[in-house]
């Protein structure tokens, strides 16, 4: 299992798409902070709830270490490495949880930065503004927890649903209206199911307090559940499907 | 001691039968070509051997245990079942250190195989600029990654030029020579003729043939076709000789003897002989003969 983790980890970092995704994720996490930190109204910016805003990681860090996750599993399909892999590593329950792990870490390392930058950058735009800062120690440690715990959760949610869906463009698109289709319309107009969605699940992880949404630790426990469901049923699928 | 014994391996993928009820032994130490126009069921053969895919029924045992059950298999079997495996954006050497992690061998390893198989330059570009010649290579350094007993590949020859065919011949001969064993497939008998000691012949999913390849070429040129000026005298020479032969103008067919059997009767004989030669079947007719539908 270590010695099939080194393998995953090599693989995420010799080639360009991990860190492509992860320059993707940094640009667009300084675009959100600097553009809602200088361009939101200062009385805007005041509460918990809005510097929570500012600061979260949120569906950026998230989607794309969900993205990271998928091409772990799917890339090695799609180009064919899967077979080395499982010629060097026949028994396939311990390639995916691997790669499960290895999903939890680019995840983690996907939310730290995240996390980095945003309450950097955003601090930084608060004090010269002159907005005092209005969260506690405890509320930014249920940021920050609650932000890494996510990101890692949402890396190996996506190695779950890569494991499912093998076709890359379907996994990709497979995760992508899930995030941005399902969930946010069934947030939308039923919230007391739609909380119970990743997304929403992950938001309540870190604090955020919007309407409707599950305190921190039932958004943990759900994203655990979901990213749990997945995984298990990736591992089912991948030890009986055949490789061709 | 027995490499590879596949028992009664069957493959249905809904109405189709891949392969039905196939048996073969492979001993070791041995080079065996398991041949079959495209289709025929190799592929689907060579996975159920990997444990890549399931058999319907049937089994097959490598070097004694299903292969999935092999502790560190890649140390004792090494495998090439599509040229292009590769992530393009990965350079050939990272492919190679990210199996040695696998399996827990250092990073030396990958470039001594990019050594073997002349790649040491190329390793450390990415595989997008590598030609097939060159991915073929490629695939084989990651088989012989974990110095294996066993190596099984799937037409290993598509996509070499002339000069990359003769290397892996010499490759595959060289490390057979070690008392290793070597499996390989290919749609076309020729290209590997000159390699193999034995032939599994496989259409349709089913055995055809299972024979040593002295055996298959000795149906090669059974006729022997001579011209010369003097053909009746030559036709004495070799009824003489209990020869039967037809006769078409100066041009004699001569069943049951080889050329130079033919030629040294012709000079004994005092006969000039303009050409000489063999005629009907080559080894490449004999396989389209076998492989070929009934009937068609």
């Amino acid at each position: 299992m270590i010695a099939q983790l080194k393998a995953e980890l090599l693989k995420v970092r010799s080639t360009r798409t991990t860190i492509g995704l992860f320059a993707g994720m940094i640009g667009l996490t300084l675009l959100f902070v600097l553009l809602t930190g200088l361009l939101t109204h200062p009385g805007n910016l005041t509460s918990k709830q809005d510097q929570r805003g500012l600061f979260a990681p949120g569906a950026v860090a998230l989607i794309f270490a969900g993205l990271a996750g998928v091409l772990l599993v799917t890339s090695e399909y799609r180009y064919g490495t899967i077979r080395p892999t499982f010629l060097f590593t026949p028994r396939r329950g311990k390639v995916l949880s691997a790669k499960l792990t290895a999903g939890l870490l680019t995840g983690f390392v996907f939310g730290a930065v995240s996390l980095a930058i945003a309450i950097g950058v955003g601090s930084l735009i608060l004090s010269a503004r002159g907005i005092p800062s209005a969260l506690s120690g405890s509320d930014f440690r249920v940021l920050v927890f609650g932000g890494l715990a996510g990101t890692a959760l949402c890396g190996a949610f996506g190695v779950g649903l890569g494991a499912i869906i093998r076709n890359q463009v379907g996994a990709v698109i497979g995760l992508l209206a899930w995030d941005f289709v399902v969930n946010t319309l069934l947030f939308g107009l039923a919230p007391s199911i739609g909380r119970f969605m990743p997304t929403p699940a992950a938001d309540a992880l870190m604090g955020i307090r919007t309407a409707h949404l599950l305190p921190p630790a039932a958004g943990g426990a759900v994203l655990l559940a979901w990213t749990a469901a997945l995984a298990l049923t990736g591992l089912a699928l991948a030890l009986h499907r055949d490789v061709v | 001691m027995t490499a590879v014994v596949a028992e009664s391996l069957t493959k249905r993928f809904g109405s189709v039968l891949a392969v039905d009820h196939l048996s073969f032994t492979l001993e070791a130490g041995t080079i065996t070509g398991f041949l079959g126009p495209n289709g025929a069921g190799k592929t689907t053969t060579l996975r159920m051997l990997l444990g890549l895919s399931e058999p319907t029924s049937g089994s097959a045992l490598v070097l004694g245990k299903p292969y999935a059950k092999l502790n560190r298999p890649a140390l004792s079997v090494g495998a090439v079942l599509e040229a292009t495996d590769f992530h393009p954006g990965r350079s050939g050497r990272d492919h190679l250190r990210m199996l040695c992690r696998a399996v827990d061998l250092p990073d030396s390893r990958a470039d001594e195989v990019l050594q073997t198989v002349e790649l040491q330059t190329a390793g450390r570009r990415r595989v997008k600029g590598y030609s097939l010649g060159m991915r073929q290579r490629l695939g084989l350094a990651g088989a012989l990654l974990g110095d294996p007993e066993l190596l099984i590949l799937d037409e290993p020859a598509n996509g070499l030029d002339p000069e990359g065919v003769r290397w892996l011949r010499d490759f595959l001969r060289a490390f057979a020579s070690t008392g290793r064993t070597v499996l390989v497939s290919s749609h076309a008998l020729a290209e590997v003729a000159q390699t193999v000691d034995q032939v599994l012949i496989i259409t349709h999913g089913s055995l055809v043939v299972e024979s040593s390849l002295q055996q298959l070429t000795s149906r090669v040129g059974a006729t022997v076709r001579i011209r010369t000026s003097k053909p009746d005298e030559l036709e004495q020479a070799l009824s003489r000789a209990q020869l039967h032969a037809t006769r078409d103008e100066q041009t004699l067919l001569v069943r049951g003897a080889d050329t130079d059997r033919v030629g040294e009767i012709a000079f004994a004989a005092g006969v000039p002989v303009h050409e000489l030669g063999t005629e009907g079947s080559s080894l490449e007719e004999i396989f389209l003969e076998l492989t070929s539908e009934p009937g068609s």
